[in-house]
């Protein structure tokens, strides 16, 4: 399954699939600390198709958020190509891949990353914003999502008054709101017990059953079974890259 | 980011850290008050100055030992000084008696040092004493409130009589009609026989603190090396430059000049002394509008230290909003607003502060003080132009913060 890393190196793909939507061609990543090169991706080539359940681990500092945070336009490589939607990110603008992180990815991150003086509506509503949606709208929307991760009630408060279960699921719905094809969860349950992890899991489930293209990194192998094909990265490298049992289960 | 939102946003940020926004305003704050105050000083005051040389007259002139121009430049008054003589009573006289234009000729004689008054035992010390000619109530200021001013007779036999300010009424004979009472001026006695209607305070200088007697008496006590003050009145403004001219020439056939000698006089207009005043508070203005600029220049540096701040704080927050989306223009513009919303908060604190100045002063003294809108309004401008400018590089530092090294810091 592992597209092999080409010989040539970052040769563009020979017309790719039409539902691969992430392609990644020698993929490099080097932090320059001072003198000393730290290579957190080493040539990391995958792809990913549309409607795909992803999830993506390996040891602690072995590449896994850095490979996410590329994949999530957050980045950009030292080295190698990466195809979002056949289209080369790294040729694209500040702007562009703006556009990109607003429409087409939602991005969900083990530290909720939510905004501290925003209320839970305000936090979801923040995609519509920079998307130039007018306000009565986005609040009708962002509610809209609440609903959807079952907050209608906690609308007005802020994250500090939330439980961390609770945070992470108004994350959920400010990665939603723009009806991103593509969502890209770090850790998403890392910082949460294995009931609330589980309540969060379901919610993914439930948008990958959608249509949606789901990535996910976790440490925990029985989060890993939600989806339906591991990757295991090891040293900045792809070392295994195979379907759980669900995913088995699933092309019977 | 839509404009509305970032107000929102800045307005809230504002809000949350009162006393530190309070701190990084004073700046701006008190470099509006300046402004706006200052405006309003110069304003209420030219006012109250125009609307009493508009009382006193815009068809007077006066005829004194200088002109306005020799007594405003150094250099001028240096050349004047040694050329210019004393206007005498004679010259006065002749004035009065050859000059067809005139519908009053007064003289006057003060100094500069005040004068010390005594009525039984109560005492008053730096008051104006000033020798007048009878006709002299027709060009002052102020009117007769009681009794009468000094007539002919008084100033042709030299009587022993005053006319006195309401301040030395006030002060002199509490409770008492002055009116008829001795007053001692400087050793000398005299009858009190009128007293002037109340004029306040310029400058907190109170215009009520005056006594007069007849122009010879004055003479006779105080000398007669000070120049006379000569007035004369025009019968309409429109006669004026003619008897200026008429003035002109008396002047210098009484004194002999040869058709190519300068004035050895000076003539003063209303208009001239209304110029001269505007100089004055011009410069004064002037000067009080730099110390106000550099109140500004110095609050927009605390504004670009405090963004400077804010941008380091909340990097995490750019970070988030890099990451749903924010363009680096929606950065830029998030911060630019917050700077310019919190410099124009400074202007509109400041323009409270001048606004309570000035209905304090409109308390405190005579002088019409007004909010001056336009001045307001630039400085408004003013403020929020120095929080965008100051706002600037902070800004463009958040916008250009990496997505995930922002997303990365600890704050
Ligand atoms: N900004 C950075 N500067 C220098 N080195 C970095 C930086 N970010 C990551 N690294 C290094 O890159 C390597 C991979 O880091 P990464 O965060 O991708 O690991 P990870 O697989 O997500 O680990 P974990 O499971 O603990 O989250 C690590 O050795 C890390 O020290
Ligand atoms: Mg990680």
């Amino acid at each position: 399954m592992a597209t092999a890393a080409s010989p040539l190196g970052t040769v563009p793909p020979v017309l790719p699939a039409t539902d691969v939507v992430i392609q990644t061609v020698d993929l490099w990543k080097i932090y320059q600390m001072g003198t000393e090169q730290v290579a957190a991706l080493r040539g990391v080539s995958i792809e990913i198709k549309r409607n795909e359940y992803v999830a993506i681990m390996g040891p602690s500092g072995s590449g896994k958020s850095t490979l996410m945070n590329l994949i999530g336009c957050l980045d950009s490589p030292t080295k190698g190509q990466y195809w979002l939607n056949h289209q080369q990110v790294s040729e694209l603008d500040d702007d562009a891949l703006a556009h990109i992180r607003n429409h087409e990815i939602g991005f969900v991150f083990q530290t909720f990353n939510l905004l501290a003086r925003a209320t839970a509506l305000h936090n979801v509503e923040l995609p519509l914003i920079y998307a130039g949606v007018e306000s009565a709208q986005r609040s009708a929307r962002a509610l809209e999502a609440l609903k959807k991760v079952d907050l209608v009630d906690r609308k007005d408060h802020r994250p500090n008054e939330l439980s961390g279960g609770q945070r992470q699921r108004v994350a959920i719905a400010r990665a939603l709101i723009n009806n991103p094809s593509i969502l890209l969860a770090d850790e998403p349950t890392g910082n949460l017990d294995s009931t609330t992890s589980n309540e969060i899991m379901g919610l993914m489930d439930r948008l990958w059953s959608q249509g949606n293209t789901v990535v996910l990194v976790t440490h925990e192998p029985d989060i890993a079974e939600y989806a339906h094909r591991v990757i295991f990265i090891r040293d900045g490298q792809v070392a295994r890259d195979e379907p759980t049992a669900r995913g088995r289960k699933a092309r019977v | 980011m839509p404009l509305k939102e970032s107000i929102f946003v800045a307005l809230d940020t504002l809000w949350s850290h009162k006393l530190r926004s309070f701190l990084t305003l004073l700046g701006i704050i008190v470099s509006i008050w300046t402004l706006v105050a200052v405006v309003s000083l110069v304003q209420g005051v030219n006012g109250y100055v125009g609307a009493k040389i508009a009382h006193l007259g815009s068809n007077a002139i006066s005829v004194s030992q200088f002109s306005l121009e020799e007594m405003t430049d150094q250099k001028l008054f240096r050349e004047a000084r040694k050329r210019n003589k004393p206007i005498t009573m004679a010259e006065y006289d002749y004035l009065r008696d050859h000059s067809r234009l005139a519908q009053n000729v007064v003289a006057s004689s003060s100094r500069g040092t005040g004068t010390n008054l005594k009525a039984g035992n109560h005492n008053m010390t730096d008051v104006q004493v000033e020798g007048d000619t009878a006709n002299a109530i027709a060009l002052a200021v102020y009117d007769v409130a009681a009794g009468r001013f000094l007539s002919p007779s008084d100033v042709a036999r030299g009587n022993n009589v005053v006319f006195i300010g309401p301040d030395i009424a006030n002060q002199l004979f509490p409770g008492v009609d002055p009116i008829g009472q001795t007053l001692n001026v400087d050793g000398h006695d005299y009858q009190v026989i009128g007293e002037a209607t109340v004029q306040g305070n310029v400058f907190g200088q109170s215009q009520d603190s005056f006594v007069i007697i007849p122009i010879g008496v004055y003479h006779a006590i105080y000398g007669t090396k000070g120049s006379v003050e000569v007035d004369a009145q025009a019968s309409s403004a429109l006669a004026l430059p003619a008897l200026s001219d008429e003035l002109r020439m008396l002047m210098r056939s009484v004194r002999h000049l040869h058709y190519a000698d300068p004035d050895t006089f000076g003539l003063i207009g209303a208009d001239s002394l209304m110029a001269l005043f505007h100089q004055l508070t011009g410069v004064i203005a002037a000067v009080m509008i730099g110390v106000a600029f550099v109140f500004l220049v110095v609050g927009g540096i605390v504004i670009m230290n405090i963004m400077l701040a804010a941008v380091t704080e909340r990097t995490r927050e750019v970070g988030i909003r890099k990451a749903l989306g924010a363009r680096r223009k929606d950065i830029l513009s998030q911060f630019l607003v917050e700077a310019a919303v919190l410099s124009t908060v400074g202007g509109l604190l400041g323009v409270a502060l001048a606004w309570a100045f000035t209905l304090l002063a409109g308390q405190l003294t005579p002088l019409p003080f007004a909010l001056p809108w336009a001045a307001v309004l630039v400085a408004l401008g003013i403020s929020t132009t120095v929080g965008l400018f100051f706002g600037i590089y902070p800004a463009q530092k958040a916008a250009k913060l990496e997505p995930i090294t922002a997303l990365r810091s600890e704050s």
